[in-house]
């Protein structure tokens, strides 16, 4: 039997290494112990596969007591302890109803091992490229596949591979974006956790498409597990022949370098990554000249995002029809989300193209982890917009999503019930694009700065009649003058929500109220007489004293004292607290 | 060549070139912040975009080259709107005074900064310059100027404001005690302007359209010009000699003077208009306005303006020994001062609220009553009582202070039941002052019963007719109110003439929020005002009261300015392109990204909070000069171009090459001026040659009214050459 | 705090391998930090030196990305995240209950050099938001007490 446990960053922090220490404490053998990366379950981390010959039991939030009983059923076949642990066929279908092309290793294989790799055909893509096909044969299938950009913008791939191979130049550079800064997105992540090489093997492709010696991986410096294990399969393609001089015995050579960014959103901009990878501040360049003309250090470069890559050995090996196959008219393939919020069940979701976001939420997410309703979802981050629920059969297309005002985006999907102020979710993004503004050109640097304090002001119930309008003035002014892609995309959050949620933002101004009552400067606490026990537990929780009463007596909220800070709130047991 | 059209004009290119560098080629204005030849295209101020057909984003035209056949409009609808707020959110973030708050409250917008910085630094024909460029009666109006300019100066928040009506009347008099100061007329434009009323209004619109090249004539009732300035203020105030030689300087620029012909008896608007291109009315009020008091009629009530007019034409009424005047302004006091100079012995006054809430200057109120005039406070007359049509009492209401009124004075309100009575020979009514409407009778009047003019344009209900003063709008105000009017219709007539129409409304302007501005580095230094004569030998003599300032006083005095106005005013890029576009930056006030701070060498200052982010002082130095004394620092909204470590510039490597300096589109860098007190001036740059080593360098020298202000490097060899300022001051 | 006079020798691995490697700035400073746990203004200074950069572009760089810090930190960093699932999730309430806690705002570090907090984007681990990393290690699924109790542990394994 062989026991596999999920080590993705997310396993990692819900405590998967302990479980793995825990086991190896056991008496099972420790060769028969691996791990692996995301499996993509994140909800249910964390999760040990057992490999009986071709049979899997998969054990799902286990700590490291359950190591006991797992060593126990390996020795014996006993499943009586661990019968608690096994996944619900429910939780099985989060993956049973996905496709995985870009994820097809995740949660599968040991991504620090690169035979488990070659064993899934690893490698054979690169080699039928670089021994069997031309570069203009290359650019031509992922043309047929119709693979577009996954970083969030969608651009035909093939177009930009073409682009940087006409360019003129001995030296070209290949570079791989996994600057994954929208925050609720992890999909590039758990790529290169889970099946670096197939990243390696893209990007290969990549290079010899375009004519580069050079591949460059920039990659956030918050994602540390990331880099060692891309370092370490790194390490393992140069001692097979794989990475580095005459590749496969052809003439095609190819060196990789690893950059670790410094904490800048903006360097997912191409030519504020370029600025990075240079070692200057990530401010944008003008374009053009585009990369492909003039990227790092001047020279042609094309620069791709981590998932982008991670479909491309797929296509080769099976061709550009077979990917084309999937999705709608104008998107083909799949396109993996991380899927968070509050959704019942949050992790990674690859799906072809065409599904739609009810398919991912309801039927694969399994709705709503709480008991209020489902009120919108954010795509795209802070270049992004939140739809709201009855755009819930809007099709999962660049174009269908793009008409609704927000963008597909990178993947990111943030699920959001009736207790989340859309309002509130403009005023986050803003707070983030504020910070992460690289502050070149005046539309970004101040302009969102000028939104997040009118967003606050509303938050806080200071907001003027007017002030929507002229919030709609600054959106559209920003998108059209500000320099790169941050502060052209900074308006979405804003303005989807006035377009879907008009009238929270005018409850906040006219009313100064926060519908969904989360603006803690608009709401109020107060309890239910009827419903207070008098359990005392309220009292004893408030930071500040502001609640009084006596055991067995209906307890009450001084108004004045009270900070708002909602403890009181989430400790009643008897739902006798209440935000008005 | 590349052929395209720009702004519908077709033009041609070289191939390669910009947009914006083939629309300036062809005179076509693109504004830009952050572009300079010297340095690789940066594209951050986006003021530069403009529309290009058939491509739907705006391009930055400092970047985007010429295509053939591309139609270009750099003035569209987009543009100018993305232009606006880009510079509105540029300015809501932009922390600086344009120009002094005692320049902003002076109805004239006299460069009150300029003037005082000037006499500080002892050029006292230089301060004379400014002044008259704004006021061309200043010995008088520093004399009777209530000095809004005072009030708003900032002084007053360290301790008290600077004597600046004081100061103004010092460089008038140190100038009409010598040769004076007459300005060059332009040439002649042929055009001829009639103005009605010889008073500050009429004078100074006279002044300033002659100046323009333009023939004017000034008809005036009265036997000499000068009107209410003339009129109406006593001579203990303003010596009429002083008047006569201000008035005589303005003749001699060529302005006609004709006295004692009226409106409506010897000619009419439209018979001038008939003789001239354009006429200004600027006829004043000269009708006392009543109290609707019963007895005024009585014999011994004299209207306050009526009343100084008689004793200014020596024509002194009898006003016997006990004399009251009712109000509480600057006119009541003048007839209450000249009252007691007429030898009345009892002299009140005689005013419904109390002393705080008095119109008239404190000075004034306190001088009277030096000179013996006694205040009836929180009275108000209800009627005057004679014998054998004589004025022999007065019945005063008592009142109270109530809730404060729409003014924010606190409404005076009758005591039930309670007067007073008090007997006197003799009632001056001194509460205002009124257009004589039967004169006008041609033009259209506002329901307040004055000529109705345009605030801005100047305009009246008769083309080329021109109205402005006392007689225009709200009725009558200050004398300098009436100047700054004056100065501005002259403009909109000059306009007119030129068959345009000016909008003479003061363009946008960067102003510093008060509240934030911190004083407690000042050393604390009291406010210097003239000696006076004593109470007891002024108030027998009509001889002017204040000695006005010595030179060591005024120079003193001068040097206690806060120097609240930007040095970069005047060619401030900035500003320039802000005032291009119609913008309001109030509408994203917010935070500010830097502290206002002050970072100076003996040459340089800094202050970051007026920086734009433009990154040319940054990349210049690191472009063109490899030093790299600044860096970027931080990111986003409060990034900030500074040395490392936030050094002062002295401890890098910075070698004062002042390029920085020269490139900073605002005053966030500037240079300073050879002078002990630092001034906004707008002084003129030539480019000169010195010798530095044997090698020819080019240097650009500032000057103003002559005078060397600075002298900066201007190419590499001046650049590189390490050289002090004082050092290459020296090889001028 | 006091700070530890600097060590300028455990430099020198790092600029011979970085020194004349153009391009090469961040990672230089990346390793800095990894060395004193911030970037000294003496370490800044040798780089300058060693690489040619001005100190003027060094800081540049260094105030531009929000990884690097130029005071020392305390024993434990606490990197709290502020991503969108965190958000939604309330992580506003795990920001409170650790200000309340240590008595420190974002960016700040306790009197006794125990804790530094630091708000820092998305760590990627949305699907066990809210969540912090302290140090290498990551907690998820935090509620205020879960918290509470980190921050307990922490201290008192540190004394």
């Amino acid at each position: 039997m062989r026991i596999v446990i999920g080590q993705g960053s997310c396993g990692i922090a819900a405590g998967a290494e302990k479980v793995r220490k825990a086991l190896l404490n056991t008496d099972i053998n420790p060769e028969n112990i691996s791990i692996t990366g995301c499996i993509g379950m994140c909800y249910l981390e964390p999760i040990v596969d057992i490999y009986n010959e071709d049979k899997l039991v998969r054990l799902v939030k286990v700590s490291e007591k359950d190591a006991p009983a797992i060593a126990e059923y390996v020795k014996t076949g006993d499943a009586s302890k661990i019968e608690k642990l096994v996944v619900s066929d429910e939780d099985s279908e989060f993956l049973s109803k996905q496709t995985r092309i870009a994820l097809r290793n995740c949660g599968i294989i040991n991504p620090e091992i690169i035979d488990e790799y070659i064993e899934k055909d690893g490698y054979t893509a690169l080699k039928k490229a670089v021994c069997s096909m031309t570069p203009e044969e290359v650019i031509e299938v992922i043309k047929t596949s119709g693979l577009a950009g996954r970083g969030g913008a969608g651009f035909p791939t093939w177009f930009k591979w073409n682009a940087a191979r006409q360019s003129k130049g001995e030296e070209k550079y290949l570079i791989c974006n996994a600057d994954e800064g929208d925050p609720g997105a992890f999909m590039d992540r758990a790529v290169i956790e889970s099946d670096p090489h197939n990243l390696i093997e893209g990007m290969l492709i990549g290079a010899y498409a375009i004519g580069a010696k050079h591949a460059v991986v920039y990659v956030r410096a918050e994602y540390p597990l990331a880099i060692k294990r891309l370092k370490n399969a790194l390490e393992q393609a140069r001692q097979k022949g794989i990475v580095g001089n005459n590749i496969f015995g052809t003439d095609f050579s190819c060196d990789f370098m690893i950059k670790a960014g410094a904490g800048a959103f903006v360097c997912g901009e191409e030519t504020a990554l370029i600025e990075s990878l240079e070692g200057h501040r990530g401010m944008p360049r003008l374009k053009p000249p585009f990369p492909a003309q003039s990227g790092f250090w001047r020279k042609p470069s094309n620069i791709n995002n981590v998932e982008t890559f991670a479909n491309v050995a797929w296509i080769i090996n099976n061709g550009g029809e077979a990917f084309a196959a999937m999705g709608t008219e104008g998107s083909k393939g799949t396109k993996v989300f991380a899927v968070t919020g509050k959704v019942k069940r949050s992790g990674l979701v690859e799906i072809p193209m065409g599904k739609t976001l009810r398919d991912v939420i309801f039927d694969i997410g399994g709705g709503m982890k709480t008991d209020k309703a489902f009120k919108a979802v954010q795509m795209g981050g802070p270049s992004g917009g939140c739809i709201p629920a009855d755009l819930i059969d809007t099709v999962i297309d660049y174009k269908a999503l793009g008409a609704t005002g927000a963008i597909m985006g990178s993947g990111g999907m943030v699920v959001m019930d009736e207790s989340t102020c859309m309002v509130g979710m403009a005023k986050f993004f803003l707070d983030f694009t504020a910070k992460e503004s690289c502050g070149k050109c005046i539309h970004c640097r101040i302009g969102t700065k000028r939104m997040l304090e009118m967003l606050d002001r509303i938050t806080k119930g200071e907001g003027k009649e007017g002030d929507v309008e002229l919030l709609e003035e600054l959106c559209y002014s920003i998108k059209d003058g500000a320099l790169c892609g941050l502060g052209q995309t900074a308006p979405n959050p804003v303005l989807t929500t006035i377009k879907y949620f008009r009238d929270e933002y005018v409850a906040h101004i006219s009313e100064h109220k926060c519908p969904a009552g989360e603006c803690s400067d608009l709401i109020e606490y107060k309890i239910i007489e009827d419903k207070c026990k008098g359990c005392t537990l309220c009292a004893r929780n408030c930071p500040v004293q502001a609640i009084s009463g006596t055991v067995k007596n209906p307890h009450s909220i001084d108004t004045d004292k009270c900070i708002k800070c909602g403890k009181c709130y989430t400790v009643c047991k008897f739902g006798a607290v209440v935000k008005e | 060549m590349i052929n395209l059209t720009i702004n519908g004009k077709a033009i041609t290119a070289p191939e390669g070139s910009t947009i914006l560098e083939a629309a300036r080629a062809n005179g076509i204005d693109i504004p830009t912040l952050c572009y300079d030849k010297a340095v690789e295209i940066y594209g951050a101020c986006g003021l530069c975009v403009v529309e290009a057909e058939g491509i739907p984003k705006l391009l930055r035209s400092c970047s985007a080259k010429c295509t053939e056949g591309m139609v270009i409009n750099t003035e569209s609808k987009r543009v100018v709107q993305s232009r606006k707020i880009a510079m509105e959110l540029l300015m809501s973030a932009h922390e600086g005074d344009c120009v002094a708050p005692c320049q902003l409250n002076c109805p004239a917008r006299t460069d009150c900064q300029g003037y005082v910085g000037m006499i500080a630094n002892g050029e006292y024909d230089s301060a004379l310059k400014i002044i008259k460029s704004n006021i061309p009666l200043p010995a008088a109006i520093g004399r009777v100027c209530p000095h809004p300019c005072e009030k708003a100066c900032r002084r007053k928040n360290v301790e008290e404001p600077i004597n600046i009506a004081q100061l103004k009347a010092f460089a008038a008099d140190m100038d009409l005690n010598k040769d004076s100061y007459v300005p060059e007329c332009k040439e002649s434009t042929g055009k001829k302007v009639a103005v009605i009323g010889g008073g500050p209004a009429g004078l100074s619109a006279a002044y300033y359209l002659t100046i323009m090249g333009h023939e004017v004539t000034v008809y005036d009732m009265m036997e000499k010009m000068g009107g209410m300035l003339r009129y109406g203020i006593p001579q203990y105030r303003l010596p009429k000699e002083i008047l006569d030689k201000e008035i005589a300087i303005i003749e001699k620029t060529g302005v006609k003077l004709v006295n004692n012909v009226k409106l409506g008896k010897d000619f009419t608007i439209e018979s001038l208009k008939a003789e001239n291109d354009a006429v200004i009315v600027a006829v004043g009020a000269w009708k006392s306005s009543s109290m609707r008091t019963p007895g005024e009629e009585l014999q011994g009530v004299y209207g306050g303006i009526d009343f100084l007019r008689a004793v200014i034409q020596g024509n002194a009424p009898e006003i016997g020994e006990k004399v009251a005047v009712c109000g509480g302004g600057n006119t009541a006091m003048d007839a209450c001062r000249t009252a007691v100079r007429l030898g009345a012995k009892e002299v009140y006054v005689v005013y419904r609220r109390t002393r705080n809430e008095m119109p008239a200057e404190k000075i004034e109120i306190d001088e009277a009553e030096e000179e013996g005039v006694i205040y009836k406070f929180l009275t108000n007359p209800i009627s005057f009582n004679g014998e054998d049509g004589k004025v022999k009492s007065i019945t005063l209401q008592v009142m109270e202070l109530g809730e404060p009124d729409a003014s924010g004075r606190r409404k005076p309100v009758p005591v039930e039941g309670k007067t007073e009575e008090i007997a006197v020979d003799s009632v001056i009514l001194a509460i205002g002052q009124k257009l004589v409407q039967g004169d006008v009778s041609e033009l259209t009047l506002n329901n307040r019963g004055n000529i109705e003019a345009d605030p801005d344009f100047f305009t009246t209900n008769i083309e080329g007719v021109f109205a402005i003063g006392d007689a225009t709008n709200k009725g009558a105000s200050i004398a300098v109110e009436a100047i700054g009017e004056a100065d501005r219709c002259a403009r909109a007539v000059d306009a007119y003439l030129n068959g345009q129409a000016l909008d003479t409304r003061v363009p946008y302007i960067s102003k510093r929020d008060e509240s934030t501005i911190d004083y407690s580095d000042r050393t604390k230094q009291s406010r210097l005002t003239p000696k006076v004569l004593a109470p007891e030998v002024r108030n027998k003599s009509f001889a002017e009261v204040s000695l006005g300032f010595t030179e060591e006083e005024a120079k003193a005095e001068a040097n206690r300015c806060l120097e609240c106005g930007c040095r970069e005013y005047y060619k401030c890029k900035l500003l320039n392109v802000a005032q291009r576009y119609d913008i309001n930056p109030e509408r994203w006030a917010g935070e500010m990204p830097q502290k206002y701070t002050r970072d100076e060498n003996a040459f340089i200052e800094r202050n970051t909070s007026k920086c734009i982010l433009c990154g040319l002082c940054v990349r210049s130095c690191r472009e063109v000069m490899d030093i790299h004394a600044f860096g970027l620092m931080g990111r986003g909204f409060t990034t900030e171009p500074s040395p490392a470590f936030a050094l002062p510039l002295d401890q890098t490597k910075c070698n004062n090459c002042g390029l920085c300096v020269q490139l900073c589109p605002t005053g966030a860098l500037t240079e300073k001026f050879n002078l002990p007190k630092q001034v906004p001036l707008n002084e003129e740059y030539t480019e000169e040659f010195v010798d530095i080593d044997g090698k020819k360098a080019s240097v650009l020298v500032s000057r103003y009214n002559g005078k060397v202000l600075r002298v900066v490097p201007n190419d590499e060899v001046s650049r590189s050459s390490g050289l002090s300022r004082e050092e290459l001051f020296n090889l001028l | 705090m006091n700070k530890q006079p600097i060590d300028l020798s455990l430099l020198d691995g790092v600029l011979e391998e970085y020194a004349s490697v153009k391009g090469s700035l961040i990672t230089i400073l990346q390793n800095t930090q990894d060395i004193y746990g911030y970037l000294p203004r003496e370490a800044v200074e040798l780089i300058s030196e060693k690489t040619g950069i001005a100190t003027s572009e060094i800081m540049g760089v260094g105030t531009f990305y929000t990884q690097f810090r130029f005071e020392p930190v305390g024993k434990y960093l606490i990197m709290l995240c502020q991503g969108t699932a965190c958000h939604v999730n309330s992580s506003e309430l795990i920001l409170q209950t650790i200000k309340d806690e240590l008595g420190i705002e974002d960016g700040q570090t306790t009197e006794d050099g125990l804790f530094s907090l630091k708000c820092v984007a998305c760590l990627g681990c949305c699907s066990l938001s809210p969540v912090m990393m302290i140090n290498e290690d990551t907690y998820g699924a935090l509620t205020p007490d879960k918290t509470k109790k980190i921050l307990k542990e922490l201290r008192e394994a540190a004394l």
